[in-house]
């Protein structure tokens, strides 16, 4: 059974997030020439220098029964080229031909020999031809549109500041660099033909200096026509369709502007960049306060907002809608990080709780207007805490064991360590007394059978050997201070009787002050727990039906009794 | 994984043709292999030039700071702003990197190599025309060049490729983009400080953007004036350069004595020109600039005042100094003064006066920050963050103590906004040879096979074909 199925049984939520997976445990090959115990004290982390330099192995024994297979240098061509250059390299020999035989001489100039060689040239020749140049296949041409006619250009593509010479030249050196337009820029050296009349050029401005843009306006220009012309808009393909609005839409003068400002950002100062990240910094900054804040505001309507209560309360009637109703108050109140809502008190502790009655005047931050959500919110939540968890008798609880903690530490803890717990007094002396107590009751100092009830006796009586042993010590302090003011006054009297006639002073005086002293540091653990007494009186007197929870009642009250033992020895 | 199984090409995209990538520098000239991981062939660009029996020989190669023959003069077939000057010569070294270390000079067998192959109808006569020995008939070549080379010198090296030294396939790659490439990029912002210049190179997939290409001759030649000039008034005594050619022997001396050496003379008729000697007292240069010099490392100007109100000139003197040794003995320790030679590479009013220089006094426009503002400036906006967030460091002269510390801080204050971040590798190879690398790296990859100019193509268009192909 997997834990989401227990989840899902008792109604928890469902895990945040998946378990991390198990991490892949890394075993690193131990390399070869370090002893396996070497290898162990390196730890987990790889040395770092390789500790063994690969060796070469040398060839296995069976290769060199091996025919060396020759190799030779052998012509070639390039289907890329036109010209059909023969260049050479080295190439394995195929094994079909013959081994060269070897006498064979460089000098030697038989006919025979001229007759095999030109067989085994014309043999590679065919072989390259048949199979192409490995290489030829690289050499791929950028797409361009087909060239314009004399009529095309006249009808379509005729513009004033281009003429055809020059567009052509554009065209010719758009092909030569494929399409590169920086390379393109930067070889564009148009020189306009010289008219016959040495006059009519010299009217001939200057070349004009053309940029990138108006190179690719033109040449767009151009091919989009030429493509629409090829097929007409409504018949191209999608991507050539694509291509055509792209070329049609360029803009020279924002492309011009776009890198004016390139520019401008690359020729900023040492300062400027500075300054900029300076701001940038500041931005995030700014963007996180930004966030925190809207996250905490966030958290704070969620504070505000509690679940809206819709009129009939049908839908809490099943015992399903009442879980679910538990579940989310559950979850609301867990992140609000607030007291449970089923606190040993069981006081619902939201702000309308604690203002039963009044109307919102007393809460000026609340706008009237949510105080009566949040009434009936409250009385929706406590009517369905009374529902769900009150559905047990204390006769019913004790019977199944069910118990109500008023703070339940982490971890798993033992109730005879808690029993045996009180057995240790703060002084040792105190342990001691403890334990002699206990002995003359025939108690043994670790429980027997520690169950529930004979913790909660065990601890009582504990207890009250504390209070026992404390009545001891005072009272006996109190009588040694007696014998000592005894044995003074009848140093005194003795005295007096001596010189007959003097008024003794009041020996009271310094006897009470220690008296007070005394009882303070007695029962200063006495007012401790009346306070703590008061305050559950406090709470009970608030909600006499809804205590849950007997012990603690208990056990307060016997406090109580104990504070009032400490105050009458402290009146007397 | 069997050792015998070769990878399969499309998993690194190699192709290796056995192309020699070919990365003419000022000061040194790299060549190799295309798939190797260092040029084979490091050889300086300067010849040298002398009389023997009335016949004017050549030296190529390190030979050339050996022996100090009667009359032998050093020059450079490339000029100071990094384009060849005299084709001839520039041919020479080129050729001579190559077939020293890499070709041989002499070619495979062309009835062997397959590039010689005609049509069977076609008369076998013009095979004997082309049997004449072409050093590089067997090799694809690619050529490194600079980013502002113009197109007639562009030319000029196909030519030479093609007809000279018989390459059945050329390309021709600017060194921004191969260093660009070496770092794994694709764009970046080239920060390439040579020998002779020093080039900010922004590239934008593979290709230069040609407006914004910069360059100054801040390089480290320049620093090699700056601490001639710090020599000259350095304060116990001015110090002289002495090379090892000239002593015969030496003794130790304490620190800032004069030196106690036995000097060779050689009488006028036999001695070497001065461009010999200058060109080893550079040599001395460079090791001082290797072990002592050391760039302020920022984060401002040396002349500028440090967070904490001490000048950083003040901070600069409490730092140890570097002892240097010169060849004839003499040494000395040198402290803030180390700081001071390269400052002009960021602040131009730190150069140090020198009136016999060469170089004149730099401007702030040509210093380095001023430079990658001023580069950036000739690109698109779009993708000048992408830029300084891809600055790759290269050439030797940045291998400088702190260089790109310092270039770093430089950034940051120009560029406050975006993020800089450099990508200096830290292998002193990769930093020096970066162009080349990325050259091998291009030349052996399978999908650039289709970029080659073949022979049959120039033929068809000519040496213009170059500007039309290689981008």
């Amino acid at each position: 059974m997997a834990a989401a199925d227990v989840r899902e049984m008792l109604d928890l939520p469902a895990e945040g997030q998946p378990r991390p997976h198990k991490k892949q445990k890394v075993v690193e090959k131990r390399p070869e020439g370090i002893t396996r115990e070497l290898y162990a004290l390196l730890g987990e982390r790889a040395p770092p220098i390789a500790i063994n330099e690969n060796k070469y192995k040398g060839r296995p024994k069976w290769m060199n029964k091996l025919r060396v297979r020759p190799w030779r240098m052998t012509p070639f061509t390039n289907s890329a080229r036109s010209d059909g250059l023969v260049l050479h390299h080295w190439q394995r020999k195929h094994e079909s031909t013959k081994p060269p035989a070897p006498g064979e001489s460089q000098m030697e100039v038989d006919e025979t020999k001229e007759e095999g060689k030109e067989d085994d040239q014309e043999a590679a020749h065919l072989k390259s031809q048949e199979q192409d140049y490995a290489f030829a296949k690289y050499n791929v041409q950028a797409r361009l549109p087909r060239p314009y006619t004399d009529d095309e250009y006249n009808r379509h593509l005729k513009r004033d500041d281009w003429s055809r010479e020059e567009t052509d030249y554009l065209m010719e050196l758009a092909s030569e660099y494929d399409l590169r337009w920086v390379i393109i820029a930067d070889r564009y050296d148009y020189q306009p033909p010289m008219d016959t009349e040495p006059d009519a050029s010299a009217l001939v401005p200057a070349t004009q200096y053309r940029n990138m843009e108006q190179m690719k306006a033109r040449y767009y220009q151009v091919a989009a026509h030429m493509l629409a012309l090829e097929h007409p808009p409504s018949e191209m393909s999608e991507l050539e369709f694509e291509l055509h609005e792209k070329m049609l839409k360029f803009d020279p003068e924002r492309e011009r502007d776009r890198k004016q400002l390139a520019a401008l950002q690359l020729d900023r100062t040492a300062d400027e960049v500075r300054e900029e990240a300076m701001l940038l910094e500041e931005l995030k900054r700014i963007t996180s306060n930004e966030q925190n804040f809207v996250t905490e505001r966030r958290e704070l309507y969620s504070r505000l907002e509690v679940p809206i209560s819709i009129g009939n309360t049908a839908m809490y009637q099943s015992s399903a809608g009442l879980s679910q109703l538990l579940q989310t108050l559950l979850q609301a109140d867990k992140s609000k990080k607030r007291r449970s809502l089923l606190g040993a008190d069981g006081v619902l502790p939201s702000p309308a709780g604690q203002t039963p009655t009044q109307g919102g005047g007393e809460t000026p931050g609340v706008t009237p207007a949510s105080i009566p959500h949040k009434k009936g919110a409250a009385a929706a939540a406590r009517e369905a805490q009374q529902l769900t968890v009150r559905t047990l008798t204390p006769a019913e609880e004790t019977r199944y064991g069910v118990q109500h903690h008023e703070r339940v530490q982490a971890g798993v803890q033992f109730r005879s360590d808690r029993a045996q717990k009180l057995t240790q007094a703060k002084s040792n002396v105190q342990t001691q007394k403890l334990a002699a107590a206990l002995a003359e009751l025939e108690m043994p100092v670790r429980l027997m059978m520690p169950t529930e009830r004979v913790c909660k006796d065990f601890e009582k009586l504990i207890h009250s050997v504390n209070l026992l042993l404390d009545a001891r010590k005072v009272s006996e302090k109190v009588e040694s201070e007696i014998r000592v003011l005894e044995a003074a006054k009848a140093e005194r009297e003795r005295k007096a009787n001596e010189a007959a006639g003097i008024v003794p002073p009041d020996p009271e005086n310094p006897e009470v002050k220690t008296e007070a002293d005394d009882a303070g540091a007695g029962v200063t653990g006495g007012d401790a727990d009346k306070g703590q007494d008061d305050e559950a009186d406090g709470e009970s007197k608030d909600t006499p039906a809804m205590d849950p929870d007997g012990a603690h009642k208990r056990s307060a009250s016997e406090l109580s009794g104990v504070s009032d033992k400490s105050n009458k020895r402290q009146r007397r | 994984m069997n050792s015998s199984n070769p990878p399969q090409a499309a998993e690194y995209g190699g192709d290796e043709v056995s192309a020699i990538v070919l990365d003419p520098g000022y000061s040194t000239t790299r060549a190799g292999f295309a798939g190797e991981d260092a040029p084979k062939s490091l050889i300086p660009t300067y010849y040298g030039k002398y009389n023997a029996n009335g016949q004017e020989k050549l030296i190529f190669g390190d030979d050339v700071f050996v022996t100090p023959r009667p009359g032998l003069s050093v020059h450079n077939p490339i000029g100071k702003d990094g384009i060849v000057e005299d084709w001839d010569l520039a041919e020479k070294v080129w050729e001579y990197s190559f077939t020293s270390r890499l070709t041989g000079g002499k070619p495979g067998n062309p009835f062997q190599n397959g590039l010689n192959d005609i049509p069977h109808e076609e008369l076998p006569t013009e095979m004997e025309v082309e049997t004449h020995e072409k050093p590089l008939a067997d090799s694809p070549l690619l050529m490194t060049e600079s980013g502002w080379n113009p197109a007639k010198a562009r030319e000029k090296t196909i030519e030479v490729a093609m007809e000279n030294w018989g390459s059945p396939a050329y390309y021709q790659a600017r060194t921004g983009v191969l260093a660009a490439f070496a770092s794994g990029k694709a764009s970046a912002l080239v920060v390439d400080i040579g020998a002779s210049n020093i080039s900010i190179t922004p590239v934008h997939d593979g290709m230069i953007l040609k407006r914004g290409v910069q360059h100054s001759p801040l390089g480290g030649d320049y620093i090699s004036s700056q601490i001639r000039a710090l020599f000259k008034s350095n304060s116990p005594q001015p110090i002289t350069i002495t090379p090892h050619y000239l002593i015969s022997s030496k003794t130790a001396v304490e620190a800032g004595q004069p030196p106690q050496a036995k000097y060779k003379t050689f009488p006028p008729e036999k001695a070497p020109d001065a461009s010999y000697r200058s060109l080893l007292e550079d040599r001395t240069l460079s090791e001082f600039k290797e072990c002592v010099v050391q760039v302020w490392p920022g984060p401002n100007k040396l002349a500028a005042t440090g967070p904490t109100g001490v000048s950083n000139e003040e901070m600069a003197r409490t730092t140890p100094g570097r002892p240097f040794e010169f060849p004839d003995g003499y040494n000395q320790v040198f402290g803030a003064d180390r700081f001071r030679v390269v400052e002009s590479l960021f602040d131009a009013k730190a150069a140090l006066p020198d009136p016999d220089s060469p170089f004149p006094a730099p401007t702030q426009a040509q210093t380095v920050p001023e430079l990658i503002k001023a580069s950036l400036g000739g690109v698109d906006v779009d993708i000048r963050p992408h830029l300084l967030a891809n600055v790759v460091v290269t050439g030797a002269s940045s291998l400088l103590y702190g260089f790109t510390d310092r270039l770093n801080h430089e950034l940051m204050q120009l560029f406050p906004g975006p993020r800089v971040r450099i990508s200096a590798p830290g292998n002193t190879a990769e930093r020096r040879f970066a162009s080349w690398i990325g050259g091998s790296i291009l030349a052996s990859l399978g999908t650039f096979h289709q970029m080659w100019i073949s022979k049959k193509e120039y033929e068809e268009h000519g040496p213009n074909i170059v500007e039309k192909r290689c981008k």
